[in-house]
C-alpha cells in the first residue's frame, strides 16, 4: 500500500513541476536576432581588450573591427521588430496540460505494471542472512560460507548435497556427496544419494561409476530400493532384460503395498515382460528413455563417446560376473570396436570363447563374428 | 519496495522524456515560450529522476541484493565495496543505464545554464535530447531491464567478471560516455540549427564549449582505457586497432575534427554547414560504437541471433538519428547561410586541411573496423583486418598533418603567409632534426624511421612553444614586457599549446615503443637471471600463495638490479577468481622515469620453472602522458572567460537570477 502511495506522489510531484511553466505567465519572446547583436558586442569589447594588451595588432584588430561591424549591421537589419508579447493562449495551454496530466499516469502505470514486480520487496543480503527464515537459498550460502572456512566439515557437506540436488544444482551435489563419502565414508544413504545424483548429471544414464555406489550401497544396505531400483534400471538400460525383469520383480515384492515407487516398478515390469513374452515391439537394445535419447542428442561428440564407454564399461564388469550372456558378449565386442579399441575387442572375444566353448554352437557364432570384424581372440588356443 | 521505486522512476523518465520531446517543439512553432520554458523544467525531471533509479541500482548492488538479477548476475556479496559500486555499470544493462544518466545530466546542463540561448535554439535542442533519451529509456525498459527480479532470490551473486575488477572499470566507462554523450549536445544543437534553418552566432559561441568538454573527456577516457589494457590483459600492448578500441577512436577523431571547425566557425562564422555536418557525425560515430559495443556484433556478427532484440533495437535507433540527421542536412543545409571566405592560405586553411585529413583518417578506421563485419555478414568469410592495415593507412595520413599542426596557429586568419610561418618555424625544425640526428649517432643501427619519428614529435613540441613565444614577443621586447604578455595570452592560446604539446609527447612515446621496446621470453627457476633490457637484470626469487577477498592468487618475486646493484623489487602474479573459476595475470611494472620495466607471468612448466615474459617499455608513459596534456589542454581552453554568450537584451531588464531560480 505504502507502495502505491508513493508512486502516486512521485507522479504528482513529476506532473506539478512539469506543470508550473505552463500556468506562469510568459514574457514575450525577444526578437529572433537580439541574441546575435549581443554575441557581436562582446566579440567587439573582446577585441578592445586584445588591443590594449597588445595580443593583435592595431592593423589586424581594425580589419577584425570592421568585419564584426558589418555582421553587427547586418545583424540589425534583418531584425525584425518585437512580436508583440502573444495572447495568453489559454486553450492550447490546456491542452497541453492535459496531455500532461494524462501522458504521466498512463505511460508511467501502463509500462511500470507490464514490466515491474510491484509486490517484491527489497531483499539486502545482510538481512536475509540476519534472518534467513525459510530462505533456502541463504540457508545454502550460509552452509557454503561456512564450508568454505572448514572444508573438511563432511556432517556439512552431507547435509547440503541433498539440498543442492532439490534445488537441480546437480554438479554441486555430485561434488557434495562426493567430499562427504571422502570425509566420513560410505552409508546407504549417501552412496545412493550420490549415484543419483550422478545418474541425474548423465541424463539418465546409470553409468558405471553410479552402479558401483549403488552396489556399495546396497552392501551396507541389502533393503535399500533406491539402490535396487536405479540397478534395475541399469541391467534394463543394458538391454539384460532378464536380469532387470528378475530384479524389478525383487524389489515390486519386498516394496510394502503403498510405496510411492511401486507404480514406476510396475511399468517397467509390464514392459519388460511384455518384450520377453515377444509381445509388441521388442524393446531398443540398452532401452534408453526418451529423456535419454534426449540428452545423448544434445551431448556434444566428445560427450556421447563418453557415454557409450560408459555403458560399454558396465557391461563388461557384469559379463566378467556372469559370463553366460551370450548376446551381451556379441554387443561388447561390436561395442569396442565402435570406440576403436581392438585389443580390448580381442580380450573381449577370448573371454566369450571361454563362457562359449569354440565346440558349441554359440562358440562358432562367436568365433565367425570374430573372422567377420576381423578380429583374432588372442590366445585362443591354449 | 525501494528497488520498485527506482523502476517506477525509470518509467516515469520516459514520460517525462516523451513530454519533452514533443511540447517544446510544438511551442516554438507557436511561438508559444511557456511550452518552450516546459523543455527546461522536464530536462531537470528527466535527470532527477534518472539519477534516483541510478541511485537504486547502486543500493542494491552495494546491499548484495540478489532478487535483482542485474545483481546477481554481475556481483558477489564478497566483492570490495569498490567494486560493487562500479560493478553497476560493468555490465551491459548498467552500462546503459549510465548512457542514460549521463545523457540526461547533459540536458540537465543545458537546461540550467544555458540562460542566455535564445529561447527557441534553447527549446529545439531540448526537444532533441529529449528524442534520444527516449529511444534509450525504451531500449533499457523494453531490453535490458537492470530491474527484473529474480524470485525466490539466490543466496549469492555470479560475481563479476575478473578483469573489470579494477580500478580501471571506476574511471573509465564514466569518462568514455562523458565523451560519447558529450557529442550529444553538439548532435542536438546542429539538428536544432536544421530545424530553425539557420545559425545565430550564439550558436558557435556554445557548440565550441561542449565539444571540447565531450573531447577532453573522451581522450581522457580512451587514454584509460588504454592504459587500463596495457597494465590489466598481460600483453604488454597499450593499442591493439581492436574494433572495440576503434568505436571509440572514430569520434575521437570526428570530435578532433569538430573541434577545429567549431573554432573557425565561432571565430570567422565560416564553415558553418561543414560544421553542422561535423556534429552530426561526430554523435553518429558515437552511437555506433555503442551500437557495436552493446549488440555484441563484436564478438560475434552472430549474436544478433543470441539475443535478437537488443542488437535490432539499437540498430533501429541507429537508423533513425543517423538516417534522419542526414535526411534533415540534406533537406535544410541549402536553407543555411553560408560564411565568410577565405584564402587557401590561412588558419582557416589550415583547420580546413586538418578537418580534411581526420575526416579521412576516420573513413579509413571506419572501414578497416567495418569491413570484416560486412563481409562475415554478406559471404561468411571470417577476416581479420589487422594492426597492419591501420598502420600503415592511418599512420601515412596522419604524417601531413603532424607536419602541419605548428603551421596552424602561425598562420593568420583570412589570409595567411606561408614562407613566414615556415621561417618563423625553422628554428623547431631544426631542432627537431637535431634530436633525430642525436638520436640516430646514440642509437644507431636501429630502424631509420625512429629517430626521424621522435624529431617530428620533438617539432611539434617545440612548434607550439614557438607560437607562444611569438605572440608574447620573447626574444623581441623586454623580458618583463614579453611575461606580461604572456600572462596575458588568452588561455585558449595555451590551451591549443597544450594539446599540440600533447600530440607531440604522445607520438615520441609512440615511436620510442614501437622502436626500441625489447621483449624476453625465459622460463626461469628461482635463482635464474634474466636480462630485462633497458640495462636492467631481473632475478626471480619465487613463488608465493596468497589469497584475496574473492580470489586466490601465486606471486611471483623478482629482484630488480642494474650492473650489479640491486635497484628495486617486482611481484607479478596470477589470480583465479573462485566464483567464476577465471585466472587472470596482474603484471608487475616498475617505472624508471618515462620507461618502464614489465613482467607477466606465463605457464608453470614441469620442473619447477615458470615462463616469464619481460618487456622494457622505453618511454611508454609519454604515450598516455601527451593525452594528459591534451586534456589539460582542453581544460584550460575550457575555462576561457571569451566563451560566455553575451547576455542578450531582453535578461538585462530583468536580472537573469530571476528566471533562475524560478526554474
Amino acid at each position: 500500500m505504502l507502495f502505491w502511495i508513493l508512486v502516486a506522489v512521485l507522479t504528482a510531484a513529476v506532473a506539478i513541476a512539469l506543470l508550473l511553466p505552463l500556468m506562469r505567465a510568459a514574457a514575450p519572446l525577444p526578437s529572433a536576432h537580439s541574441h546575435d547583436v549581443e554575441v557581436y558586442r562582446d566579440q567587439l569589447e573582446e577585441l578592445a581588450r586584445d588591443r590594449e594588451a597588445g595580443l593583435i595588432s592595431q592593423e589586424d584588430a581594425e580589419l577584425a573591427r570592421a568585419e564584426i561591424g558589418r555582421r553587427l549591421i547586418a545583424a540589425n537589419a534583418a531584425d525584425e521588430p518585437v512580436r508583440e508579447g502573444l495572447p495568453k493562449r489559454v486553450a492550447s495551454n490546456r491542452l497541453a496540460q492535459l496531455v500532461i496530466l494524462l501522458c504521466l499516469p498512463a505511460i508511467g502505470l501502463g509500462l511500470y505494471l507490464t514490466t515491474g514486480s510491484p509486490g517484491v520487496p527489497a531483499q539486502p543480503l545482510a538481512a536475509r542472512l540476519a534472518n534467513p527464515g525459510d530462505d533456502v537459498n541463504i540457508l545454502i550460502a550460509k552452509a557454503e560460507n561456512h564450508l568454505a572456512v572448514n572444508p573438511e566439515d563432511g556432517a556439512g557437506w552431507d547435509l547440503l548435497a541433498p539440498i543442492y540436488m532439490r534445488n537441480g544444482r546437480v554438479d554441486d551435489a555430485v561434488a557434495a556427496y562426493d567430499r562427504a563419502i571422502r570425509l566420513l565414508g560410505g552409508s546407504a544413504a549417501r552412496l545412493g544419494g550420490y549415484a543419483e545424483a550422478l545418474i541425474v548429471q548423465s541424463g539418465g544414464v546409470v553409468t558405471a561409476d553410479a552402479q558401483n555406489a549403488l552396489r556399495k550401497a546396497l552392501a551396507l544396505d541389502p533393503d535399500d530400493p533406491r539402490s535396487e531400483f536405479y540397478l534395475a534400471l541399469g541391467l534394463k538400460q543394458e538391454g539384460k532384460h532378464a536380469d532387470a525383469l528378475a530384479a524389478f520383480r525383487k524389489l515390486a515384492g519386498t516394496s510394502p503395498a503403498d510405496a510411492p515407487w511401486l507404480p514406476v516398478v510396475n511399468q517397467h515390469i509390464a514392459e519388460l515382460s511384455r518384450s520377453a513374452s515377444g509381445e509388441g515391439d521388442a524393446l531398443p537394445p540398452g532401452d534408453p528413455t526418451s529423456g535419454d535419447v534426449a540428452a545423448a542428442q544434445e551431448m556434444s561428440p566428445g560427450d556421447r563417446q563418453a557415454m557409450i564407454r560408459g555403458m560399454v564399461d558396465s557391461l563388461a564388469a557384469r559379463l566378467k560376473e556372469d559370463p553366460a550372456n551370450f548376446e551381451g558378449w556379441v554387443r561388447l565386442i561390436r561395442s569396442y570396436l565402435v570406440l576403436d579399441q581392438r585389443e580390448k575387442a580381442a580380450n573381449a572375444l577370448r573371454d566369450g570363447l571361454k563362457a562359449f566353448p569354440a565346440a558349441g554352437e554359440e562358440g562358432r557364432q562367436l568365433l565367425a563374428l570374430g573372422r567377420e570384424l576381423g578380429i583374432e581372440a588372442s590366445g585362443e588356443e591354449q | 519496495m525501494i528497488i520498485e521505486l527506482g523502476h517506477y522512476a525509470l518509467v516515469l523518465a520516459l514520460a517525462t522524456a516523451i513530454i519533452q520531446a514533443a511540447l517544446p517543439v510544438l511551442g516554438v512553432r507557436r511561438g508559444d515560450r511557456s511550452l518552450m520554458d516546459l523543455a527546461s523544467s522536464a530536462a531537470i525531471v528527466s535527470f532527477l529522476l534518472v539519477f534516483f533509479s541510478f541511485a537504486v541500482l547502486t543500493f542494491a548492488y552495494v546491499t548484495s541484493d540478489f532478487s535483482v538479477r542485474n545483481v546477481w548476475e554481475n556481483s558477489h556479496s564478497l566483492k570490495p565495496l569498490i567494486y560493487k559500486v562500479s560493478g553497476v555499470w560493468g555490465n551491459h544493462e548498467g552500462s546503459m543505464l549510465l548512457w542514460l544518466l549521463i545523457l540526461v545530466f547533459f540536458s540537465m546542463l543545458v537546461a540550467s545554464f544555458g540562460r542566455n540561448l535564445p529561447d527557441t535554439l534553447k527549446a529545439n535542442v531540448l526537444a532533441v535530447q529529449a528524442w534520444i533519451s527516449t529511444a534509450f529509456t525504451l531500449f533499457i525498459l523494453l531490453t535490458s531491464n537492470p530491474f527484473a527480479r529474480l524470485v525466490p532470490a539466490p543466496g549469492e551473486g555470479r560475481d563479476l567478471n575478473p578483469v573489470l575488477q579494477d580500478i580501471g572499470l571506476a574511471i573509465h566507462p564514466p569518462l568514455l560516455y562523458l565523451g560519447y554523450v558529450g557529442f550529444s549536445v553538439c548532435f542536438s544543437f546542429a539538428i536544432a540549427a536544421l530545424i530553425e534553418g539557420r545559425i545565430d552566432a550564439a550558436w558557435a559561441r556554445w557548440v565550441r564549449p561542449w565539444t571540447l568538454a565531450a573531447w577532453t573527456a573522451l581522450t581522457a577516457g580512451i587514454a584509460m582505457g588504454s592504459y587500463w589494457a596495457y597494465y590489466e590483459l598481460g600483453w604488454g600492448g597499450w593499442w591493439f586497432w581492436d574494433p572495440v578500441e576503434n568505436a571509440s577512436f572514430m569520434p575521437w577523431l570526428a570530435g578532433t575534427a569538430l573541434l577545429h571547425s567549431a573554432l573557425v566557425m565561432e571565430k570567422r562564422e565560416a564553415l558553418k554547414i561543414w560544421t553542422v555536418l561535423l556534429a552530426i557525425l561526430t554523435f553518429s560515430l558515437s552511437l555506433l560504437g555503442t551500437f557495436l559495443v552493446r549488440s555484441g556484433v563484436l564478438t560475434s556478427v552472430h549474436a544478433f541471433a543470441t539475443d535478437p532484440t537488443r542488437g535490432v533495437f539499437i540498430l533501429a535507433i541507429l537508423v533513425l538519428f543517423i538516417g534522419g540527421a542526414f535526411a534533415l542536412f540534406a533537406l535544410r543545409a541549402s536553407h543555411l547561410k553560408a560564411g565568410g571566405l577565405f584564402a587557401p592560405i590561412s588558419r582557416e586553411g589550415a583547420l580546413v586541411l586538418n578537418n580534411l585529413i581526420l575526416t579521412t583518417a576516420t573513413a579509413t578506421v571506419l572501414t578497416g573496423t567495418l569491413y570484416p563485419l560486412v563481409l562475415e555478414a554478406l559471404t561468411g568469410d571470417k577476416i581479420s583486418v589487422g594492426a597492419p592495415f591501420f598502420n600503415i593507412t592511418f599512420g601515412l595520413l596522419m604524417l601531413p598533418l603532424l607536419f602541419a599542426v605548428p603551421f596552424g596557429p602561425l598562420l593568420a586568419w583570412k589570409r595567411g603567409d606561408l614562407a613566414g610561418a615556415g621561417q618563423r618555424l625553422f628554428a623547431a625544425t631544426a631542432a627537431g632534426l637535431l634530436v633525430a640526428a642525436v638520436l640516430y649517432h646514440a642509437k644507431n643501427g636501429g630502424p631509420i624511421l625512429a629517430p626521424l619519428g621522435i624529431g617530428l614529435g620533438a617539432y611539434l613540441i617545440l612548434g607550439a612553444v614557438t607560437d607562444l613565444m611569438l605572440r608574447s614577443g620573447i626574444g623581441k621586447v623586454a623580458g618583463r614586457v614579453a611575461a606580461r604578455r604572456l600572462a596575458g595570452l588568452p588561455r585558449s592560446a595555451f590551451g591549443t599549446a597544450l594539446a599540440h604539446i600533447g600530440l607531440g609527447v604522445t607520438l615520441i612515446g609512440i615511436v620510442a615503443v614501437t622502436a626500441y621496446e625489447t621483449e624476453t621470453v625465459v622460463e626461469m627457476k628461482p635463482g635464474m637471471l634474466a636480462e630485462a633490457g633497458g640495462g636492467y637484470t631481473l632475478r626471480f626469487d619465487g613463488m608465493r600463495e596468497g589469497r584475496g577477498p574473492n580470489y586466490t592468487e601465486d606471486s611471483g618475486h623478482f629482484t630488480v638490479s642494474q650492473g650489479g646493484v640491486k635497484v628495486t623489487e617486482i611481484w607479478s602474479s596470477k589470480r583465479l577468481y573462485s566464483a567464476r573459476r577465471m585466472p587472470t595475470t596482474e603484471a608487475g611494472i616498475r617505472t624508471f622515469g618515462l620507461s618502464q620495466l614489465y613482467v607477466s607471468l606465463g605457464d608453470e612448466m614441469a620442473g619447477g620453472g615458470i615462463v616469464v615474459r619481460i618487456w622494457w617499455k622505453p618511454l611508454i608513459l609519454c604515450i598516455w602522458g601527451g593525452a594528459l596534456f591534451m586534456m589539460t589542454g582542453g581544460i584550460v581552453s575550457l575555462s576561457d572567460r571569451r566563451l560566455r554568450v553575451g547576455t542578450p537584451s531582453r535578461a538585462r531588464k530583468a536580472p537573469p537570477l530571476a528566471v533562475g531560480a524560478a526554474e
